[in-house]
């Protein structure tokens, strides 16, 4: 099965040439972090198809419910907060007991801009395997609206 | 004729090696200590039960995973920033861990392990006795 997650077809060769370069200046930054050694949470990929734009969230580990999610004309928001000692299942978390500390915890909020054809009349958000992935409907049309997280 | 035969080759490995870099991903991971063991937390996106892999071979825990679903071939990708569908990170276990009983949990894209240390290993409460 081909895959697009590999982004391999050559309109981003060149891309994937530029990213190599800069690797090389920065061979210290992992995809995961800024320069700053922060990890980018979430990390997000945006992809179209003739019908639709598809947003992919990478938000592991995040209550759906604590997602707020809005598209207003081309401009994709999300905010939330993520709890990362959550999942520990410790009563009181020592934060001397950390052996390693790499996964983000906190508040977060991203403004992605998407292509100008996208409607805010036919959005869909769905929440698997810690991924949310957006579907909006193209046509020329711009007004705010809330989108819900599904989980499902 | 021939440099022709011999640069084609070159290119294509590089091109590989470029892809095969890009694809795999490290997961971040928290590593928390308790008396009973480690808990570790590893943030695999997009993993399902079906697709994430852990094993422990020779004293060496791996972690690998897969993104389950995949978009396909008709998205064309505008805006990137995960690359690669693969996740990939090994951690070496001290002696002091009982390998036998690792749990694994996965939920929402955060796996879950705990790896308990053997009863020998685990902090004794050394009782004080007062002298009187």
């Amino acid at each position: 099965m081909p895959l697009n997650w590999t982004w391999e077809w050559d309109p981003f060769r060149e891309f994937e040439r530029l990213q190599e370069e800069l690797d090389r200046l920065f061979e210290w930054v992992s995809p995961f972090r800024t320069i700053r050694g922060e990890e980018v949470y979430p990390r997000i990929n945006v992809g179209e198809t003739p019908e639709e734009v598809l947003v992919y969230i990478f938000a592991p580990g995040v209550d759906p419910k604590s997602v707020e999610l809005s598209l207003e004309g081309n401009l994709l928001s999300i905010s939330g907060e993520r709890r990362a000692e959550e999942p520990l299942g410790v009563e009181e978390v020592k934060p001397e007991r950390f052996v390693r500390q790499e996964r983000f915890s906190g508040k977060f909020s991203r403004v992605l801009s998407l292509p100008e054809s996208v409607d805010p009349e036919q959005v869909q958000a769905e929440y698997r395997n810690g991924l949310i992935v957006v579907r909006i409907g193209k046509k020329a049309e711009r007004r705010a609206r809330k989108i819900e997280v599904k989980t499902s | 004729m021939a440099e022709r035969k011999d640069l084609a080759p070159r290119e294509e490995k590089r091109e590989v090696a470029a892809r095969r870099r890009a694809r795999v991903m490290v997961p971040p991971v928290d590593i928390y200590e308790t008396d009973e063991g480690l808990i570790l937390l590893a943030d695999m996106p997009g993993v399902s039960r079906e697709t994430l892999e852990v094993k422990v071979e020779d004293n060496v825990l791996h972690l690998r995973g897969e993104i389950a679903e995949t978009p396909g071939e008709e998205v064309r990708p505008e805006y990137v920033e995960v690359r690669g569908k693969e996740y990939y990170r090994a951690f070496t276990l001290g002696p002091e861990f009982d390998q036998d009983r690792i749990e694994a949990t996965l939920n929402q894209g955060v796996l879950r392990l705990f790896i308990p240390k053997l009863e020998s290993e685990k902090p004794k409460r050394i009782e004080i006795k007062v002298a009187g």
